[in-house]
């Protein structure tokens, strides 16, 4: 058995049973946490694919910056908050799960059908593809043909960081009776 | 003067008209004008009846073509006035009786408020039985037929305020329709059969092309709608209603004019009726059956106009039965006879109804001649004439009609119309004594009529009395039938078990006789007839009520009317409403459940995408 | 790299249902937000696997985007249910029936 073999079936059972822990877990930190594991799983699959910038890239910004801004705002909604087991809406966990179920089998039949489950990779990607490795090989693809996209998403950027702004600041305005009563009757609706 | 007899109708159509639209502006003056019209119709019908006889029998007859009327694929018919002796006599009646009738309508009307619209209606009512009897083709006879169906409505219902006048009007119009539409089936048939509608055609060189069975049903169903206007059984339940109207009216339609047109359509269309064996038995069975039915109904009852209304129904049976022993002058002699005397008759009630403010009970009348002499004398003409008592008109028509039947091979007709020429004068004798004799029951004091309305009565009157004498002294011979020859052929009759002397004999014993035993029981005093009803009520209510006919006949159409009517209201509140209440609910219901679906739980939402992108990707794998 | 392709699809197939139940399943906003990043890490590791196959770097480059715009969408996101929470003290999903029918 090749080395990747061994890690892929090593990190393929930490990955979904680790997203399936996250599904169960009522307390959201906790969640949180097996979220955490699944990132890093999901990092050492881009390692073996021969992605080794966007492992990198995978731990320090999701692993690193996603899911700690996350652990931030649980804790400031409160962090012994243990959702309820009572379901509401009739049927829902059933045909979720019936759906889940369906999605997967589905996609598992497509990829069958697309590319079969036999299919390997060409030999040659690390000499040909990532020529003086993958970071570089990425940066000459980035910065030429994909440049104009590059440019947006800075700008995305930039628009999230001010939308934060704004959506988090606390405005003091004035609240007047009225609003307050009208905005109460429609909730309480 | 034959060619210009269309304005023997126009005149009365013109009067119609004008005082339709000019009557009340008018006033008394749209009277006199009807009057006029119609008596000038009278003249000009003795100009054309002079013009007649001087041509020799077998060539009087003239058709006066006036105009292409429809002429619609292989129906060709014509507005086509017919003159022959048969229909001058019919002129002349309705033209002469009908002046003599307006000009008593003047009197009697003179303080009703739609005074211009009644002569309007009243010469209306002319005009359209003048075209119903000169028409010389079926299609035109039925225009008149149906048009003085309507002036009948019209004058039925003229106080239509009076809930009572108004339903005998629709019950009148209602009766006879039935017996109108089954006689334009006859006509139709007649159409099919023979392609033609005109009487010369129909009654001359085509007529041996119907079968007998042809012949038969379109003789039934002519007769059908003479029964319906003649108020024969079973369609006679209009006519005691009709006395509503005004009397003028009931004197005109309901004695003289109208309801003779069964008899004319009968004796018209004799050739039809003979050439079916069978067609014309009917009419005598419905005729005799009508004429007792209609004799003993009207001893029962109190109201005299009733009385006089059923005994008009008595004698039309007579002339049926007439007509179907085929003795069509007899028919004819008894018609002219009739509308003199009976005329006379109810416009002599319409003196006492005047006399006695609108009073028609006869309980309550009784020994008026004390106060009103000269009605009781008139009154008394015409009831002795209509009894049969000779030399009176009454007599010679009714007795030739009984002479006849015991001349026929039908010893039971004659006895039958014996008893119901017995009953006849018992039936009119019972009114005159009732009303003008015994003791009077009122305390109303009646006064007389003007003279204005005698002046007809007279004339009337003299008719009643020369009128036998005159046109029919005997059955064969008499001027009458000599006339009719003609049209209705020659008069044969049989050999009678007894003499013709021994016959009139019994003719005249029967009818002082009976109008003996009517003094006996309601002028002399001797006998208790007031407390008839109270001793015998259910006869009594037999009698009054005419043997509940009405009474069945309105169970008979009411019950499945009304049954009808509330079935199609159940079928409207719980099928159609219900249907769309239904509808209305359902919509509620269904609503009901639709925010079900959105009751804003984002994760519903979110399923219901999954839901559709999973449906989407089968559907995409299946494909592949 | 003796691995079949598929089976690292595969996976993510798997990892992509096991992110959509979540949301369907969770009530706290928090938690499902998180099942929504499963599901785009999914996606990347599918992106990823795919450029390996057909050895060039589209794939790899699209997933390094998709990290991109996943971190501002976080953002954004995280600050709207810190706002909603504001207004209702509650983070359970199932309390945000305004917009009922």
């Amino acid at each position: 058995m090749d080395v990747d073999q061994i890690v892929f079936w090593v990190f393929a059972p930490i990955s979904v049973g680790s997203a399936i822990a996250m599904l169960l877990q009522r307390n959201a930190v906790h969640a949180a946490l097996f979220l955490v594991v699944n990132f890093f799983t999901i990092a050492v699959f881009y390692l073996v694919l021969g992605a080794s910038f966007l492992f990198a890239v995978q731990i320090i910004v999701y692993a690193g910056a996603i899911m700690v801004l996350f652990l931030f705002v649980i804790m400031l909604l409160g962090v012994d908050r243990e959702e309820s087991l009572l379901e509401r809406l009739k049927g829902q966990r059933v045909v979720a799960i019936a759906l889940g179920v369906g999605i997967a089998v589905e996609l598992i039949v497509a990829i069958r059908a697309g590319i079969g489950f036999a299919t390997k990779a060409p030999p040659d990607f690390d000499e040909v593809v990532n020529r003086g490795g993958n970071a570089a090989a990425i940066a000459r693809v980035l910065f030429r043909e994909y440049f104009f996209p590059f440019e947006v998403t800075s700008v995305l950027l930039i628009v999230a960081a001010i939308a934060v702004v704004v959506l988090a600041s606390r405005r003091r305005q004035v609240i007047t009776r009225a609003d307050a009563s009208r905005a109460n009757e429609r909730e309480a609706a | 003067m034959l060619d210009l007899i269309w304005l023997i109708p126009a005149l009365p159509l013109a009067g119609a008209v004008v005082n339709l639209f000019l009557g009340r502006r008018l006033g008394k003056a749209a009277g006199w004008l009807a009057t006029a019209l119609v008596a000038l119709g009278f003249v000009l019908a003795v100009a054309v009846l002079l013009d007649l006889l001087s041509l020799p029998a077998e060539e009087r007859l003239h058709v006066a073509n006036l105009f292409d009327w429809i002429s619609v694929g292989t129906l060709s018919v014509d507005v086509a006035l017919r003159a022959d002796p048969l229909s001058i006599t019919m002129v002349l009646v309705v033209t002469g009786v009908g002046s003599l009738i307006h000009l008593y309508a003047v009197g009697y009307m003179e303080h009703d408020p739609r005074f211009g619209a009644f002569f309007a209606y009243l010469n209306l009512f002319v005009f359209f039985m003048l075209m119903l009897v000169l028409a010389d083709n079926y299609l035109l006879l039925y225009l008149g037929w149906e048009g003085v169906g309507l002036c009948s409505y019209l004058l039925i219902g003229f106080w239509y305020d009076r809930p009572l006048a108004s339903s005998a009007a629709k019950k009148a119009f209602v009766t006879t329709r039935i017996g109108d539409a089954a006689m334009l089936l006859g006509i139709v048939l007649i159409w099919v059969h023979l392609g033609t509608l005109d009487f010369g055609a129909v009654f001359g060189e085509r007529a041996s092309e119907l079968t007998q069975g042809a012949a038969t049903a379109i003789s039934l169903l002519l007769l059908a709608g003479a029964i319906g206007k003649s108020a024969q059984l079973p369609l006679h339940v209009w006519l005691p209603d009709a006395m509503e109207g005004p009397t003028p009216v009931s004197a005109l339609i309901h004695a003289a004019t109208m309801v003779t047109a069964g008899v004319y359509l009968v004796v018209r269309s004799h050739v039809l009726f003979e050439l079916s064996g069978t067609a014309l038995t009917v009419v005598l069975v419905v005729g005799l059956v009508s004429a007792l039915y209609a004799a003993v109904a009207s001893i029962g009852q109190f109201d005299l106009k009733r009385a006089l209304a059923y005994s008009t129904m008595s004698q039309i049976g007579f002339m049926f039965f007439a007509a179907g022993m085929r003795f069509y002058t007899g028919a004819m002699l008894l018609l002219v006879c009739h509308a003199f005397y009976k005329a006379l008759l109810f416009l002599t009630a319409g003196n006492v109804l005047h006399g006695l403010h609108d009073e028609t009970d006869m309980r309550r009348m009784g020994g008026l001649r004390g106060q009103m002499p000269v009605s009781a004398t008139w009154f008394a003409i015409g009831a002795l004439s209509l009894a049969g008592i000779p030399p009176l008109a009454g007599f010679f028509a009714k007795d030739q009609i009984v002479g006849f039947a015991a001349t026929s091979d039908r010893e039971l007709a004659w006895v039958l119309a014996s008893i119901g020429a017995f009953l006849s004068a018992l039936y009119i004798a019972r009114p005159l004594f009732l009303t003008f004799f015994g003791r009077r029951r009122g305390e109303e004091r009646a006064h007389e009529a003007p003279a204005l309305m005698h002046a007809p009565l007279g004339v009337l009157a003299f008719l009643t009395v020369v009128g036998g004498l005159v046109l029919g002294f005997t059955a064969e011979g008499g001027r009458l039938a000599a006339f009719l020859e003609p049209v209705v052929g020659p008069v044969e009759h049989g050999e009678a078990a007894l003499s013709e002397g021994a016959l009139i004999a019994v003719s005249v014993v029967l009818a002082v006789g009976a109008v003996a035993v009517a003094f006996w029981i309601w002028a002399s005093g001797r006998v208790d007839w007031e407390a008839f009803p109270e001793r015998q009520p259910e006869l009594a209510g037999w009698l009054a009520n005419a043997f509940y006919l009405n009474a069945l006949y309105g169970w008979l159409v009411q019950h499945p009317g009304k049954g009808f009517g509330r079935a199609l209201t159940v079928v409207d509140e719980r099928v159609i409403d219900g249907a769309v209440n239904e509808v209305g609910d359902e919509v509620i219901d269904a609503s009901g459940i639709a925010p079900r679906i959105q009751r804003g739980f984002v994760r519903s939402y979110a399923l219901a995408f999954l839901l559709g992108a999973v449906a989407l990707l089968l559907f995409l794998g299946l494909r592949a | 790299m003796s691995t079949p392709i598929s089976y690292f699809v595969v996976v993510s197939a798997m990892l992509f249902a096991i992110g959509t139940v979540g949301v369907l399943v969770r009530k706290n906003a928090l938690v499902i937000f998180m099942s929504v990043e499963l599901q785009l890490n999914a996606v990347n590791l599918a992106l990823v696997a795919f450029s390996r196959m057909h050895g060039n770097l589209n794939g790899q480059v699209l997933a390094f985007f998709s990290m991109v715009v996943a971190a501002a969408e976080v953002v954004v996101g995280l600050a709207i249910i810190v706002t909603v929470y504001r207004r209702r003290q509650s983070s359970n999903v199932d309390d945000l029936t305004v917009l009922r029918g």
